[in-house]
């Protein structure tokens, strides 16, 4: 019987001899010197558009895929500029019709899925776009990006109840959604929104070949078939993803115009030369910041965030690069975030729902300078209202009253209140998510409002249950960040819009008639000073009641090497990399 | 060994109903509703109804436990809540990584192992065997988390001895990647190991057979190779065949620090994310894993004992 054993042994040395081929050189993979190595932080969910809503999905969604408009990349102001659209849309005298005229001769990428042509892509036409956005729209999808649809185009809301009932029918002719010709839409919306446009911008709305979505049914989401820069060659979207240049790309430049200092930056030395400049991206995903940020230093990371752990490794005082990179010729960018971290009051709370002088004097309470530099390393500024900067509505002179901190204020509003002291004011349920970062904000927050007397009743949850309770309006009091999905003003005020309260983007469920009003008007109006004077308005009146503790807004510091080129970084647009350039002398070096 | 076989297949019925139960129950208690997270920042009630109504949570708890039931008998999970990914296939894609890597390091720990583990045994109270012991509890008292932070930035970064990060499916790439993690994975628990196996050993080396071999003058290597580690296989191969199965689910801080696509790191984000359809095939998955184990462990002792018998004589 032990004899049997004796022969499984064998099997048990094999692993030592694979293992000690891994001494052996690895064998050279095809990357050229006009890789792009970049990576990802999260694993992908999938490359299906209509479920792109996190950044890193979308990015690379939009690596395969594209819209009817993108982002000029180098203009501040952000601007949106066509994409396969040939020009900026026509808009109807009334403002709710727009007409897009489609580039002809764009191609999709070559896919078996094209069994009519023999695995070659066909062209995109004007009925494609209509598909893309039905499926958006079919409720059996479960798109998360059909809110940038909703109750905004003329028949579509009806569509997708029907479709609720019965198959739904995607021929079925829709009065704000047609195809005039094969390369021409025009889409009519419900009412005139001057944030529409951005929706064409967004992964959502990326255009999809039908032929791709029926080929490859349920793993359509793992096979990309757009019109865009790249094709995907490998994907391991728990590991690795490899892009390849797309050879049937149509021709599109590199601008020819950028903001004042892009010159400067050399930012237009490629103008008007045909994009894509790389023939590969290669993209690792990290679940952790300790290797991506070995993986920088030793040049195989192209670039990278700075992890808050490594900060002081790549910046010294006064944020500027520390010796050691500078040396390496690696560039140091920042940059912004389009964001606000804060504290939101629940309003529905009987407590601290009713007492505007208790949410006072908590954000008097709240220091937000020791907060940037615990919890950002100094990449944050405070922030005074919901709007961050670099966005039309943004004061920079206003001074929120109620975010300076003062704490004998915050004392005597306290009091008036009717808690001198803390006195009579029961602990505080704060709800927060269980883990570390979470851990240190909250016991900030408590060390905060332990001079006023008032205590924090601390629940924590796992981010499910956490999100469940926030759109339950459960708790008190909870601290999260928003990132702008577009960049206008309205994506930070429509948190205060009575008719988004929970389990809708109003989180506080704060609700203000006057606020309302301004809200509505303001959306119906293009950009101006006339709007711009009411999203200040409507900041004066959120200031004033309150409803969160205005943190900080956060920045973003990026780091290059130096032989990528034409890096600029951009909030909104998802496929910048079709831009940039890498330098293959400066990379042997 | 059939009819012992099939007994045991019958008894795992209700343990994996047992499991089942607590893992429905555990997630209705504290799992968290996933739909919020499956709609968006932009859910409106109406979505979040309608979802809820889509995925069965609207039905009462038993029936939705029935359908967990027919998930398990038929072995498909569906779609991720997260990612829409099949379950089936998230498994699959998971179990060629996580082998990579668990298989070599059990099997290298396991024969370095032993081998130390019967050096140590042999000079047993001597200082090779007390530096060995001291070794091994040292080893044993560093977290992993240092060993992965030690060896990324001083053997792959610092002296580039192997890649800091990641993972390629193609041979022989694959072992260039997995090199260090298999390495950090055999000196995290081959301290434990060495001790198990020394204790093991030892134990057979205060036997009666060991003196008479000795008395009849049996040289010293033989009687350990011969018949010291011939005795001990029980002990050994009750740890290697119980672990085996268990191999399949990965180490998730290795997975994770170094970007290795395996079932360690899918089941931790299907917990983050309170993705249900994932923890249940993963939970019941491991289950059958371990039932596995058991019977496989019970299996080898009758070919390692030949006084176990599945009749119970």
């Amino acid at each position: 019987m032990h004899r049997r054993f004796h022969d499984l042994l064998p099997l048990l040395l094999v692993p030592a001899l694979m293992l000690s081929a891994g001494g052996c050189t690895p064998r050279k993979k095809t990357d050229t010197a006009n890789t792009l190595n970049t990576y990802q932080p999260s694993r992908i969910k999938g490359l299906d558009p209509i479920y792109a809503d996190d950044i890193y999905s979308g990015t690379e969604v939009k690596r395969a895929y594209e819209g009817l408009l993108q982002y000029h990349y180098l203009k501040r102001p952000y601007e949106l500029a066509p994409n396969l659209a040939e020009a900026m849309p026509e808009v109807s005298a009334d403002g709710r019709s727009y007409t897009f005229k489609l580039k002809k001769g764009v191609l999709f990428q070559d896919d078996p899925c094209f069994k009519e042509t023999g695995g070659q892509g066909r062209e995109l036409t004007a009925d494609d776009v209509v598909y893309s956005f039905l499926r958006l729209v079919d409720p059996r999808l479960v798109s998360t990006g059909w809110w940038v649809l909703d109750g905004k185009i003329e028949g579509l809301n009806e569509w997708r109840e029907s479709a609720k009932h019965a198959p739904p029918d995607y021929t079925k002719p829709i009065t704000g959604l047609q195809a005039l010709d094969r390369y021409t839409v025009r889409i009519t919306l419900v009412r005139r929104s001057a944030q529409f446009l951005f929706a064409l911008a967004m992964p959502f709305t990326s255009i999809v070949p039908r032929e791709a979505v029926q080929h490859y049914g349920k793993e359509f989401l793992n096979h990309p078939v757009g019109t865009g820069p790249f094709r995907m060659a490998e994907f391991d979207r728990n590991s690795r993803l490899v892009w390849v240049k797309n050879p049937t790309y149509r021709k599109e430049l590199y601008p020819s115009e950028g903001e004042s200092g892009d010159k400067e930056a050399g930012l237009l030395e490629d103008a008007g030369k045909p994009i894509p400049f790389l023939d590969r991206i290669v993209v690792q995903v990290f679940d952790e910041t300790h290797p991506q940020w070995l993986s920088f230093l030793s040049g195989k990371l192209d670039a990278t965030g700075i992890p808050k752990d490594n900060f002081a490794e790549a910046v010294g005082g006064n944020h500027d690069l520390t010796p050691e990179l500078q040396k390496k010729g690696i560039r140091l960018h920042k940059n912004p975030g389009i964001d606000i971290v804060r504290t939101t009051f629940n309003m529905k709370d009987p407590l601290v729902g009713r007492n505007k002088l208790l949410r006072q004097a908590i954000s008097l309470a709240y220091d937000a300078e020791p907060y940037i530099e615990l919890f950002f390393n100094g990449r944050a500024i405070p922030a005074q209202g919901p709007i961050p900067p670099g966005v039309a509505g943004f004061d920079p002179d206003f001074k929120n009253p109620y975010r300076q901190y003062n704490l004998e204020k915050a004392k005597e509003l306290l009091a008036k209140a009717g808690y001198p002291g803390g006195k009579g004011l029961p602990p505080l349920e704060y709800s927060a998510t269980a883990d570390g970062v979470s851990r240190q904000t909250t016991e900030y927050l408590q060390k905060l409002l332990a001079p006023l007397g008032i205590k924090l009743k601390v629940n924590t949850y796992s981010w499910p249950e956490f999100q469940a309770g926030v759109k339950n309006a459960r708790g008190q009091l909870w601290s999260y960040a928003w990132n702008a999905d577009y960049p206008d003003a309205e994506n930070f005020l429509q948190l205060f819009y009575s008719k988004n309260a929970s389990p809708g983007p109003n989180d506080a469920n704060y609700s203000n008639p006057e606020f309302d009003r301004l809200y509505e008007k303001a959306l119906q109006l293009q950009d101006g000073p006339e709007r711009t004077a009411l999203y200040q308005q409507m900041v004066r009146i959120v200031v004033e009641d309150c409803p969160w503790i205005f943190a900080v807004h956060r920045s973003i510091f990026s780091l290059v090497q130096p032989w990528v080129k034409n890096y600029k970084r951009h909030g909104f647009e998802h496929n910048a990399m079709k831009y940039y350039r890498v330098d293959p002398a400066l990379k042997k070096q | 060994m059939t009819v012992y076989l099939l007994r045991k297949l019958l008894g795992t019925i209700p343990t994996i109903f047992g499991v089942a139960l607590i893992v429905f129950l555990l997630f209705h208690v504290v799992g968290g509703d996933p739909t919020y997270q499956m709609l968006g920042k932009y859910a409106t009630a109406e979505q979040v109804a309608e979802l809820r109504h889509q995925l069965g949570f609207d039905q009462p708890l038993h029936r939705q436990f029935v359908g967990f039931l027919r998930e398990i008998v038929t072995f498909d999970f569906g779609e991720s809540y997260a990612t829409k990914q099949k379950v089936s296939r998230m498994i699959l894609d998971g179990i060629v990584p996580s082998l990579s890597l668990t298989l070599p390091a059990f099997f290298l720990t396991t024969l370095i192992a032993v081998v130390i583990g019967l050096l140590v045994a042999y000079f047993r109270g001597r200082w090779i065997d007390r530096v060995t012991v001291l070794l091994c509890v040292l080893g044993m008292s560093v977290p992993v988390l240092a060993y992965i932070l030690f060896g990324q930035y001083f053997l792959a970064y610092r002296l580039q001895l192997f890649p800091i990060a990641g993972y390629d499916p193609e041979w022989p790439e694959r072992l260039v990647y997995l090199a260090l993690p298999i390495l950090i994975s055999v000196m995290v628990s081959v301290g434990f190991s060495v001790r198990f196996y020394r204790t093991a050993l030892i134990e057979e080396t205060s036997q009666d057979y060991v003196r008479t071999a000795r008395a009849k003058g049996l040289s010293e290597p033989r009687i350990y190779l011969k018949h010291v580690l011939k005795n001990s296989l029980v002990p050994i191969v009750t740890n290697v065949v119980m672990d085996l199965p268990l191999l399949v689910l990965g180490a998730f801080l290795l997975e994770k620090f170094f970007g290795i696509p395996g079932l360690g790191g899918i089941t931790i984000n299907a917990v983050h994310d309170s993705d249900f359809q994932v923890i249940k095939a993963m939970t019941i998955f491991q289950s059958f894993l371990f039932i596995l184990g058991n019977v496989l462990t019970d299996v080898a002792y009758t070919l390692v004992d030949p006084r176990v018998s599945f009749d119970g004589r």
